[in-house]
């Protein structure tokens, strides 16, 4: 920060304004006693208490919380696999087809995959609900997951492999000595793309709620006919609280974790 | 690896834990043990405490969910997957849902409490006899404006709406139906009008409109309104009641030559499993106490008679959302005029706009 110019600092700071004044805004007035977001009457706590008091509206949240977790855990598990699989494939039309393939779906509207999805659940009998939306959830987000992995993957010196492989380790060994540990930093970042991906995911997770189980993507939409009430800015808040705490504690975790580690490189 | 195993069993105990939280949340709220039944209706349209109240008096759980548009409800029913039992579309939905087979038939000896709808909101020309369909609240297509934007203008017939002293003011609601009806209604003709050459004198009429439009858009018309963007807006009175609940200075005006009357209703989907539990819902929200709370709450107009007569008279007394006898007879209920008929409405409203850009 010490090394840059005023006006790259001004710049900087106009754009980090920019990305969090919304937020700001938004929270502000879920404080607000006027019931709407046009003019700023009073103090009250009276939204946070509709949200802890709204048993719908919570369990909806609890839903999306599970549908993130789940689905981006079984993602990138899945990614994983599949982007080693990519990197393996000996025949190079055949990794670049597979690619393509990959990237198609990443690409491709939200709106196509959620139809089709609804389309084919509806065809083969499968219920609409929670497995319905956990199903397309992880089917969105591993493309996203290969994609985050494959560099790491790309970087790696096939030596490490070979070294291995001389030294007498076991095709399981590699896996899970050589090659996992070394692509970690992509599996996490994997992971937490497909989670945010997962958490504000509106277009196919329309498509595929069903008999009572909905998102808070869909469940916000939804209220855009008459109109969206404050206890959404109050969660958004509570929500943008938390995560705040999470990447500060997962920043403080790390810090100590290195100082620990390697003697504080 | 130690770490991704810790970090995956950490997400699955998180996840089981939540579970937990779900399923107690479940039964802490449900009573169930006549069954249960699934709600789809728009967002923020319902007084939720209505729910729990139904679920205390009849035992039958509750499922609710939402939907923003008529389109993207007919697509859930249509697909099935999940058993909806008591969906409310709009007017024109309902006819499409009865043409595709969608609907089931309301049983009437199920639902005592018809009796306390308004005969006038009963037996209209998309749902002869209500046979499918029961109505849930109402409105009109009128002009929202701002007097403290303007000098003084009052919008009692359509024509103040070519005010010159308007240049660039007026926005309408993108909606053939509704533009070329006002165009039609202007002129002192039918909203339903078949009749090709007075459709073509509406459109010419509308074009002289052009230099006092600002925008042709949907449902962003609300917020612009509020903001005080605009002073005038074509729009529905429902919308309008969104824009005055938060900017006081609005006021919402239906011109004395007619206008057109919208109607949601509650129907029974095709893909209902609890037919007798969707009667029961329905014949609990016409209740007149239900129907008063859940109209005080929505702040829409009720078609229900009994509720009126409960209501804070300041609210119902309010000529603008209900219009007294002699303005609602000339409120018209569009009619289904077949796709050749409105595909003759569709060009000349897409001829209108194009002629605009001029």
């Amino acid at each position: 920060m010490g090394k840059l110019s005023k006006p790259a600092r001004v710049y900087l700071a106009f754009v980090f304004f920019v990305l969090y004044a919304p937020i700001f805004y938004l929270i502000f007035y879920s404080f607000n006693s006027g019931g709407t977001m046009s003019s700023f009457e009073g103090f009250t706590w009276e939204h946070y208490a509709a949200v802890f008091n709204d048993t719908r509206l919570i369990i909806i949240l609890l839903n999306t919380i599970i549908v993130a977790l789940l689905s981006s855990l079984i993602s990138t598990a899945i990614g994983v696999l599949g982007a080693i699989g990519i990197v393996f494939l000996r025949n190079r039309k055949m990794r670049n087809a597979v690619l393509s393939l990959n990237n198609i779906l990443i690409v491709s509207p939200d709106v196509i995959i959620g139809a089709s999805f609804l389309i084919l659940f509806t065809m083969v009998g499968v219920k609409l609900g929670f497995a319905s939306v956990l199903i397309s959830h992880i089917a969105f987000s591993i493309p996203i997951v290969v994609i985050m992995v494959l560099p790491k993957l790309q970087e790696m010196s096939f030596s490490l492999i070979d070294a291995a492989a001389d030294l007498g380790a076991s095709k399981r060994d590699i896996l899970t000595r050589v090659i996992i540990p070394y692509i970690k930093p992509g599996i996490f970042a994997g992971f937490f793309l497909a989670l945010t991906y997962s958490l504000d995911d509106f277009a196919v997770t329309f498509f595929v709620t069903g008999n009572g189980f909905s998102t808070l993507s869909v469940e916000i939409y939804s209220m855009a006919r008459a109109g969206i009430t404050l206890t959404i800015n109050a969660l958004s808040a509570l929500i943008f609280i938390v995560t705040l705490g999470l990447v500060v504690g997962y920043y403080f975790f790390n810090q100590r974790a290195r100082t620990i580690g390697t003697g504080g490189q | 690896m130690k770490s991704i195993v810790q970090v995956s069993v950490a997400i699955l105990v998180v996840c089981a834990l939540l579970f937990y939280g779900v399923s107690s949340l479940e039964k802490s709220s449900a009573t169930s043990s006549g069954g249960s039944i699934t709600v789809y209706n728009w967002g923020e349209y319902i007084d939720p405490e209505l729910l729990e109240q139904f679920e205390k008096e009849t035992n039958i759980n509750v499922v609710y969910e939402t939907f923003d548009s008529n389109e993207a409800m007919m697509t859930k029913i249509e697909q099935g997957g999940t058993s909806y039992d008591v969906a409310i579309p709009s007017e024109y939905a309902i006819e499409k849902m009865k043409e595709n087979d969608l609907l089931i038939p309301i049983d009437h000896e199920k639902i005592p409490n018809l009796k306390n709808i308004d005969p006038y909101f009963l037996d209209l020309p998309f749902d002869p006899g209500n046979e499918f369909s029961i109505p849930y609240f109402w409105g009109t297509v009128g002009i929202a404006f701002n007097p403290t934007l303007l000098e003084g203008q009052t919008f009692e017939s359509w024509d103040d709406l070519w005010d010159p002293s308007l240049k660039q003011e007026v926005i309408i609601v993108d909606g053939a139906r509704e533009v070329i009806g006002m165009g039609l209604n202007s002129l002192g003709y039918s909203l339903n009008s078949r009749d090709v050459a007075e459709l073509r004198e509406a459109t010419d009429k509308l074009k002289t409109l052009g230099p006092n439009i600002k925008a042709v858009i949907g449902d962003e018309i609300v917020e612009m309104m509020r903001r005080e963007e605009a002073a005038v807006a074509l729009t529905w009175s429902g919308q309008a009641a969104d824009m005055m609940f938060v900017n006081e200075n609005i006021d919402f005006s239906v011109p004395e030559e007619g206008s057109n009357l919208w109607f949601d209703n509650m129907v029974i989907p095709k893909t209902s499993s609890n037919i007798d539990g969707a009667h029961a819902f329905i014949n609990f929200m016409l209740d007149a106490e239900t129907a008063a709370q859940n109209t005080e709450y929505v702040g829409y107009s009720t078609p229900n008679q009994a509720a009126v007569e409960l209501m804070d008279p300041e609210v119902t007394g309010d000529e603008r959302f209900y219009p007294p006898e002699e303005l609602r007879e000339r409120l018209e209920v569009y009619e289904n005029l077949g796709l050749e008929m409105l595909g003759i409405y569709n060009e000349l409203f897409l001829e209108f706009k194009m002629d605009m850009e001029n």
